[in-house]
């Protein structure tokens, strides 16, 4: 589930102004603000008014750069009207455009420099033909050739890193979820699903099945249009239509694949947070257990993985070098302290009979949990710290008298304390009236989910104001920047330093803020 | 008629004394160290809350009981009681104040107890015979007491609370005994990371709420960024 808060779609409409201008931004957050819509609603709606040709020549423009989805709802039974285009913002999209160098070095590290250079080509550009790649490669100064891109491709297909454009309007059922419908068998009504989203229907009805979203890539032959459904897909050379040819030919247009790209830097995340809480050992049998459990994950923000057996894992941690230094009893230790939960850190892994289950959900309630502390310590200090982490604890509300004497604080003082964090956003607050006593008591409970909402919406909001100061300081020195280095000296060349240096802190500073805010978000 | 004034009879303990106080100093004495709030003293002697107020107040002047304060409210005592620790906040308040210089000094000493035996795992009874040896009286603490210091350490993320398992460190306790440690990747506790929004200005604000990119607090005017960005 997307959870857009009021500075999470301020930040995302600064990103799409940035990079597109206002005018476009504007449609976007209309769409953010108002839910899905038809194009003459955007236009009915959209502050300063943007005629409905326009709407609709930035719409295409978002589809393209995959921030937005077009999408209909089957009309009810029996009605004689004609489904509706709306178009859905797709929030975790527009925020990805903010970490595609992050994408871009998992693809290099993986896979080397080629493939990354063709999925930077594909995050700048939107969405692209192998013609179109090929073509752009030729114009550029470090070409490497038509079948090197072909064979770039290919790898980041076969590794998922890059998938073929989903449906460009999916239909919605129009059904409501009653009690027969969900009949569908002994197994299925006996397991709960989570009611989906508006978001997450649409993109599933977009999504086409993993044979034609993740194709084998043959020769392109602009003779031979429709697949032989008969033959081996491996065999012969055939082109395979594509759902959506906007280009001149109807070749396949290939996008990058966010899900996947999220998945491994979830992967990277949860082995830097164990590699910090353990130790090298732990996070080498975490990485080769994610490794092994990967193919299997039915979405990026699993909460558990599969079980996998002690000797599964094994036989991929000795595919590294750091893993053929570690014996089997070795990796039977750290299995063991990675499944045991102190007061400081819950269990990472769950061990079940002779299998093994990474808890994804665990291993980021820690690094979470460390963030939320961080900022109740800053903000409001060492006793409010200790109330806190009490609170988080004990999970339930708890009397001020009692905080009070957990936290080893002046009982006049605490009230005051826990008013702020309260006023903050950090505390639930109940009051329980008692007969015969003259105050109510109050009650404070650290509920989680709140929490962690009002810290994604501060982030977001420390992140726009990261890129503000970054552009303010960028712009006030633009003269001076665009001077060479070699032909400044003595003052002027120190307040280049100085600038040169501000942008470095506020450049890094938004990179860790954004892991901070996939945390939240994505992870 | 003579027009002088008789004088005024002198109040002793019980002479002197309407019905309603003698009863509410009865009352108030029954509840010796822990003493009773006006709605108790109201409760419990069935006198009208406005003749418990003259009358509490005669027997202040009468220096028969006297008043404590705290989070509760006020407190009336008969003047031979001294108020109880539950009166005064707990074990950990003297006149009415936490002692937070005593609290800081017990936990050094744990802190101080673990750094000395990091090598072998330290329970809650350990730690409570290093106090019982301790020179001064007031660090001699109960086990209760020692628990209440390890528990705010553990609030204080400086040590952890492990129980026992199988492995070798833990060979000579019961599986599940409480045992404790300190934090620090040394101690095989890694170490929390400081949050990436804590190290900001932002995040530390106590006005992100009012900031907003064009208004008087704004990123662009911010105080805090000119100190952070050294301007």
């Amino acid at each position: 589930m997307t959870t857009t808060t009021e500075f999470g779609i301020v930040y995302a409409v600064h990103i799409i102004t940035t990079h597109f201008g206002s005018v476009v931004s504007k449609v976007c957050d209309c769409l953010l603000r108002r839910g899905p819509l038809s194009s003459r609603e955007i236009s009915r709606l959209a502050e300063s008014d943007i005629n409905h040709n326009k709407v609709k020549d930035i719409l295409c423009l978002l589809i393209h750069q995959n921030c937005v989805q077009a999408f209909s709802v089957e009309p009810p039974d029996g009605s004689e009207s004609k489904a509706t285009v709306q178009y859905i913002a797709l929030f975790s999209n527009i925020l990805h455009r903010a970490r595609y160098s992050k994408f871009a070095k998992v693809v290099n590290e993986e896979l080397g420099s080629q493939c990354g250079g063709v999925l930077e080509a594909l995050l700048s550009n939107g969405r692209l033909t192998l013609e179109q790649l090929i073509d752009r490669d030729r114009d550029s100064k470090k070409s490497i050739g038509s079948e090197a891109m072909r064979d770039s491709l290919e790898k980041l297909v076969a590794a998922r890193f890059v998938e073929r454009v989903p449906s460009p309007e999916p239909v919605l059922g129009n059904k409501e979820e009653g009690p027969a419908q969900k009949k569908r068998g002994a197994k299925a009504s006996k397991i709960f699903k989570e009611p989906e989203s508006l978001e997450e229907r649409i993109l599933e009805a977009a999504t086409p099945v993993d044979a034609i979203r993740f194709p084998i890539i043959f020769e392109q032959d602009s003779s031979s249009a429709l697949a032989d459904e008969d033959s081996n897909v491996s065999e012969k050379k055939r082109k395979q239509p594509d759902v959506d040819s906007s280009g001149p030919s109807n070749e396949v247009i290939w996008r990058p694949n966010f899900e996947e790209l999220i998945r491994r830097l979830r992967h990277k995340a949860c082995v830097e947070i164990v590699k910090e809480r353990r130790d090298e050992g732990c996070a080498n049998v975490l990485k080769a257990m994610l490794e092994v459990g990967r193919t299997q994950e039915k979405k990026a923000k699993t909460d558990k993985s599969v079980p996998m057996s002690m000797g599964s894992i094994y036989e991929e941690l000795i595919k590294t070098d750091a893993g053929r230094e570690m014996t089997q009893e070795r990796v039977e230790e750290c299995l063991e302290q990675m499944s045991a939960t102190s007061s400081y850190l819950p269990a990472f892994v769950i061990e079940t009979d002779d299998s093994y289950i990474v808890d994804f959900k665990s291993i980021f309630s820690v690094a979470q949990k460390d963030e939320m502390e961080s900022v109740v310590m800053r903000r409001y200090g060492k006793e409010a710290f200790r109330m806190f982490r009490y609170l988080s604890q004990e999970d339930r509300f708890v009397e001020t008298d009692k905080i009070a004497d957990a936290a080893l604080t002046e009982k006049k003082d605490t009230p005051q304390i826990l008013l702020k964090m309260w006023k903050d956003g950090y505390l639930h607050m109940q009051k329980l009236a008692v007969t015969g006593v003259y105050m109510p008591f109050l009650l404070w409970k650290v509920n989680k989910l709140i929490v962690s909402r009002q810290m994604l919406d501060e982030m977001c909001h420390a992140s726009l104001n990261v890129s503000l100061r970054l552009t303010h300081e960028m712009d006030s020195e633009k003269e001076l920047l665009l001077l060479p280095m070699e032909k400044l000296e003595g003052a002027l060349k120190e307040r280049r330093i100085k600038n040169r240096a501000k942008i470095v802190l506020l450049s890094s500073t938004r990179f860790k803020l954004d892991d901070a805010i996939m945390l939240f978000h994505d992870f | 008629m003579s027009t002088r004034r008789r004088p005024a009879a002198p109040r002793s303990s019980s002479s002197g004394m309407t019905e309603n106080e003698k009863k509410i100093l009865g009352f108030v004495r029954s509840k010796q160290g822990m003493g009773a709030t006006k709605y108790e003293i109201t409760g419990g002697t069935s006198i009208q809350q406005a003749l418990v107020t003259k009358a509490t107040t005669s027997l202040k002047k009468s220096k028969l009981i006297k008043e404590v304060s705290n989070k509760g409210g006020k407190h009336f005592l008969a003047v031979e009681f001294e108020p109880c620790k539950e009166l005064q906040g707990g074990d950990w308040y003297v006149d009415g104040a936490l002692d937070v210089s005593m609290i800081e000094d017990l936990k050094e000493i744990c802190v101080n107890i673990l750094e000395r035996l990091k090598q072998k795992v330290v329970t809650l009874e350990v730690i409570c015979s290093c106090f019982q040896k301790a020179s001064r009286d007031e660090y001699k603490l109960s086990r209760d007491q020692t628990k209440v210091i390890l528990d705010n350490l553990v609030l204080d993320n400086v040590i952890m609370e492990v129980k026992s398992n199988r492995s070798s460190e833990h060979s000579a306790l019961r599986i599940g005994e409480v045992c404790y440690k300190l934090i620090g990747k040394k101690s095989g506790g890694g170490e929390a990371r400081d949050g990436a929004f804590a190290s900001i200005p932002c995040g530390a604000c106590p006005h992100i709420g009012l900031c907003t990119p064009d208004g008087a607090i704004s990123p662009t005017t911010c105080v805090y960024y000119q100190k952070w960005l050294g301007i």
